[in-house]
């Protein structure tokens, strides 16, 4: 795929939403054109929870995610640069985003600590220390070869204040040069940096501005998401994509359900990920317009409709809700089928989107 | 369902079968397997997936166990077993247990027989036994039966259970006399009698004098047992014995969990339909078929390589191999190199280790893909052997190529 100038990167906005702030645009990466707003899966361990990549290609899937923590340790950067990358490794020849590994800090916080130098972890697998640097995760996800890749942050919980965020807000630009500077292959791979402050708008402004500072190709906005309240999460989100160039796509870090998903494109983000699709689908429960269907549940003993009669993947074609709750209490068999429909939904969901904005009706599907 | 024999080659025959039922389906070609189920869909593959692998069978298995206890809710979908598991092309032969576990002991008595699901034990009398198939409406079934013997299981009990079974059958067709459901499905009869060969032979003997449309021979273990029958000294004179009180015109099945090498030694003995459990038992541990079962074997390289593997078992080669073991890490050939299944079309044994190491699904979906393509090959290999009449130089061939490997079967 050709792509313009030094980003590996480029954006082409196709509309613009006349109410709101939501755009529709075509992303131009190594390994595939992406129609934003876009919703990417998360395949954290070079695979997307029991599918083949195929499966995602009829999906019309165009971009998804590696996890850098655990693709670092498992099967670890040498491997992955010995097999071409993780394209190849996991036959996918479409567009990958890999995170930095520093989300972990915050899940795995009482296991990590944090210094300017990086982050050291135990690791839950084997109790192995890891030193995490900015280097160091510039350099595995070199080898990983996604096509965007993020900075490693300092990440800290949105619930934090004061000193510490606005210590982890500094550390983060000082890391994202470390980044920039680490980085091997800047014509492949797009960097992006992370707009941190927490729920502190003055600290995520300040941030804001001195990322923008960088020639990078897009901007994360992180540290949000993490249970904090609505309004307060809307408001910082709104005021991180005031502050970000137009012409560079915003990438929501976190973020899936389908309520937040409407609000932040109405906000003016372009990328987001999360996890709850396909993690919901291994516990037997389906994607709906009114929310989700746990389908061990047995009041779907004698169901015979499809999962959503409107939706067109092969789930809803070839199962029933009947069905499809005997599998779920047994058989992994189900949780492919199921991711399946997840996605399918969630990309559904996006398309749909992205023609309102097109024909500028969005605030209707709104 | 009709089946003919077409030729017999030594002790085996090369046959045909007509399926009947619901279907307008073409003649299956003997000896065949059949694809092996849970819970009514073929292991980790749903119906896209499964639509990857290469030569389905035409018959698909599936097992009472973890469906009998949904008979109300089948019942209520009305379309059947086949439809109501989205394989409504495929001819449904229900079974009572699933092949690839241990069948609890102990359950049965001569008012019933007990299978097992996810919710327990679900019991069942011939009147419940044939409402349940009438909800599920299969092409074939398995006749209820008491198989729960297997060597250690002493004569009183085994001629219990060959009463039982017995019994259970004339009950059967007393009630499918007054079933329109199941007019046009197959009953298959059941031949028990553990390791004694008087049972055997009074089993198939007065199995037979019933209007059955085959014959499935159990009893030997308890479900899966994991005991490699061949390594008994009787089990193959006993076969045969029991195998020459059935008439020649109506297939013979099993259910065991056989290794290509035991699949050719038991077609020889007479067995006309498989079950397709091996290559998922295989693929539960990690394991891949890679053995060649063309005459004279294509591909040296793959199947006489040796490896190394980092316990102490000696290096194996040959039929099967463990991508567990670390020296897949930093292997990027196909699991087999020159098999054209979707699994060794687009990843590699680094890929496959990898997922197996980090407990991703995936893995199992590859292998299961890959393991179903190489024995639904091998089936279609064995068939031609016997044609050609070179079934004594594949027999040869697979001890030569399993004779390195732990698997000694």
């Amino acid at each position: 795929m050709a792509t313009k100038g030094k980003h590996a990167l480029s954006l082409n906005i196709l509309a613009k939403c006349s109410t709101s702030k939501a755009r529709a645009c075509i992303m131009t990466l190594p390994h595939a054109e992406v129609d934003t707003p876009v919703f990417m899966p998360v395949g954290t361990q070079g695979t997307l929870k029991g599918l083949v990549p195929d499966q995602l290609r009829e999906l019309d899937c165009r971009i998804m995610l590696g996890n850098t923590y655990h693709l670092g340790h498992r099967p670890g950067p040498e491997l992955l640069e010995k097999a071409g990358g993780l394209h190849k490794f996991m036959s996918w020849d479409r567009a990958l985003l890999t995170d930095s590994g520093g989300f972990q800090m915050v899940s795995l916080l009482e296991l990590a600590h944090i210094t300017e130098e990086g982050v050291r972890f135990k690791s839950p697998h084997n109790g192995t220390e890891m030193l995490l640097t900015p280097e160091k995760s510039i350099e595995i996800q070199n080898a990983i070869g996604a096509d965007i890749i993020m900075q490693l942050d300092d990440v800290v919980h949105s619930s934090v204040e004061g000193d510490r965020l606005e210590e982890a807000m500094h550390r983060t630009i000082r890391w994202l040069d470390r980044c920039i500077k680490a980085h091997q292959r800047p014509t492949e791979q797009c960097l992006f940096p992370i707009v941190q402050g927490g729920l502190n708008p003055d600290l995520r402004t300040r941030c804001a501005k001195e990322l923008i500072k960088r020639d990078v190709g897009g901007y994360a906005i992180g540290g949000l998401s993490g249970g904090e309240a609505k309004s307060d999460f809307w408001r910082m989100v709104t005021l991180s994509t005031d502050l970000l160039p137009d012409e560079k796509p915003r990438y929501l870090m976190g973020v899936g359900f389908a309520v937040d998903l409407v609000v932040c494109v109405a906000l003016g983000c372009d990328m987001f990920d999360c996890v709850f699709p396909t993690r919901t689908a291994r516990f037997g429960c389906a994607l709906v317009k009114t929310g989700q269907l746990n389908l061990k549940n047995a009041t779907f003993a004698s169901d015979f409709q499809p999962i959503d009669a409107d939706c067109p993947c092969t789930c809803c074609k070839n199962y029933t809700r009947a069905y499809l709750h005997i599998l779920a209490n047994t058989e992994p068999a189900a949780c492919n089928i199921l991711t399946v429909h997840n996605v399918a939904y969630q990309l559904r969901l996006m398309r749909a989107m992205r023609s309102s904005i097109i024909e500028d009706k969005f605030p209707d599907f709104v | 369902m009709k089946f003919s024999v077409e030729k017999v080659v030594g002790g085996g025959r090369l046959g045909s079968i007509l399926p009947g039922g619901r279907h307008e389906a073409s003649v299956i070609e003997t000896p065949m397997c059949t694809l092996f189920t849970k819970v009514g869909s073929a292991p980790h593959l749903g119906y896209e997936m499964l639509k990857r692998v290469s030569n389905i069978p035409d018959v698909a298995t599936m097992s009472l166990g973890g469906l009998a206890a949904h008979h109300e809710s089948v019942c209520k979908f009305g379309k059947g077993l086949g439809n109501f598991t989205a394989l409504k092309s495929n001819i449904i032969f229900t079974t009572l247990h699933d092949a690839s576990s241990a069948v609890t002991s102990g359950k049965n008595d001569r008012n019933g027989v007990a299978v097992w699901g996810k919710g327990g034990k679900f019991k069942m009398d011939p009147s419940l036994y044939v409402k349940v198939q009438e909800a599920f409406r299969p092409d074939w079934f398995q006749a209820l039966s008491d198989g729960d013997t297997d060597r250690d299981t002493g004569k009183k009990r085994l001629v219990k259970s060959v009463n039982n079974t017995l019994d259970f059958l004339d009950s059967t067709l007393q009630l499918l006399k007054e079933s329109e459901i199941l007019r046009d499905s197959s009953l298959i009869g059941a031949i028990e009698g553990g390791f004694d060969e008087e049972e055997r032979q009074r089993s198939a003997r007065e199995t037979s004098a019933r209007p059955v449309h085959g014959f499935l021979i159990e009893g030997f273990e308890k479900g899966h047992s994991g005991l490699d029958l061949f390594s008994l000294e009787n089990f193959s004179s006993l076969l045969t014995k029991t195998l020459s009180c059935l008439p020649e015109d109506k297939p013979r099945i099993m259910e065991t969990a056989w290794s290509p090498l035991q699949v050719v030694k038991a077609f020889q003995l007479g067995i006309d339909v498989f079950s397709s459990v091996y290559p998922y038992m295989l693929t539960q541990k990690g394991q891949a078929l890679v053995a060649d079962y063309t005459i004279p074997p294509k591909s040296p390289s793959a199947n006489l390589e040796s490896e190394k593997s980092e316990d102490s078992s000696p290096p194996h080669s040959g039929s099967v191999i463990d991508l567990n073991g670390k020296s897949n890490f930093e292997d990027f050939r196909p699991v087999l190199p020159g098999c054209d299944c979707y699994c060794c079309s687009n990843f590699s044994r680094s890929y496959i280790h990898h997922l197996l190491n980090t407990s991703e699904l995936l893995a199992y979906v590859l292998l299961m893909i890959h393991n179903f393509h190489q024995y639904f090959h091998f089936f279609c290999c064995l068939r031609n052997s016997a044609r050609e009449g070179t079934l004594e130089d594949l027999q040869t061939s697979l001890e030569l190529q399993n004779s390195c490997s732990c698997h000694t079967s």
